[in-house]
């Protein structure tokens, strides 16, 4: 059995829940990402416990970005469907590069000073090569520092 | 006890035993991924990019699933891209950045 061909059912509920109708034709390229199925779901979980929780919308970019990083990453923030109750979190791994961006009312859940704390924890993972545990414990730290919505 | 029970026994057991310890272990290896598929600091990161949304709707675009692992700048309408363009960049948006 070889692992790596991209098998759609895990990567589906990962990518955002259930969408049964997603039948595009094309697979689903998570899993050609660096997370391992485990992760994704992990990955998947901490998402949707952090958007229930809040009522903000968080959302984990990671993949190459463009100089001026700062700006690229505000482009794909401002892609969202409510860029003002958005959270982005933007990783390059190449560029050694995290940028977190909050929306004009998430920065009043998410105070700057907040946002850096949880990216120095992010960093000290990802330091370690730890992708997803970074991740995953960075949006738990910005879904607790905004508290209920 | 025969020397064939004995043997049986003493040396046919413990070795089977050892089988399926060693044959759960190489499964357990399998099932996890594998080595290949980790970021390792200092190396190229040559993964697709991937973007992670608690619901898939919540993109502008309403692509959804197209947001799975687009390129670089995942696929935006055109008509999304000219009001981008036109839109006053959002102000006031905040965050903090890092590097490693």
């Amino acid at each position: 059995m070889s692992r790596r061909r991209p098998v759609e059912p895990e990567a589906q509920v990962t990518v955002g829940e259930m969408q049964p109708e997603a039948g595009t034709g094309t697979p689903p390229q998570v899993l050609d990402g660096p997370f391992s199925t485990r992760q994704l779901l992990r990955i998947d979980e901490a998402l949707r416990l952090a958007d229930q929780g809040t009522g903000l919308v968080f959302s984990v970019y990671v993949g190459g970005l463009d100089e001026p990083i700062r700006e690229h990453a505000e482009r794909l923030h401002r892609q969202l469907a409510e860029p003002d109750k958005s959270v982005l979190l933007a990783v390059s791994p190449n560029q050694r590069r995290l940028e977190i961006i909050t929306g004009k009312y998430a920065r009043k859940r998410i105070p700057d000073t907040y946002a850096k704390l949880a990216a120095l924890s992010m960093v000290a993972a990802f330091g370690g090569g730890d992708l997803a545990g970074g991740i995953i414990n960075g949006l738990d730290q910005l879904a607790s520092h905004a508290g209920k919505g | 006890m025969s020397v064939t029970e004995t043997s049986l026994i003493f040396v046919g057991i413990p070795a089977a035993i050892m089988l399926v310890i060693v044959g759960l272990v190489f499964a357990g290896n399998r099932g996890s991924g594998g080595p290949a598929k980790r970021y390792r600091p200092g190396r190229r990161f040559d993964f697709t990019p991937v973007w992670f949304l608690g619901r898939p709707e919540q993109l502008a675009d309403s692509a959804g699933t197209a947001l799975a692992a687009g390129a670089q700048a995942p696929a935006l309408t055109s008509r999304k891209q000219e009001q981008a363009g036109v839109e006053a960049p959002a102000g006031g948006t905040g965050g903090a950045s890092d590097r490693w």
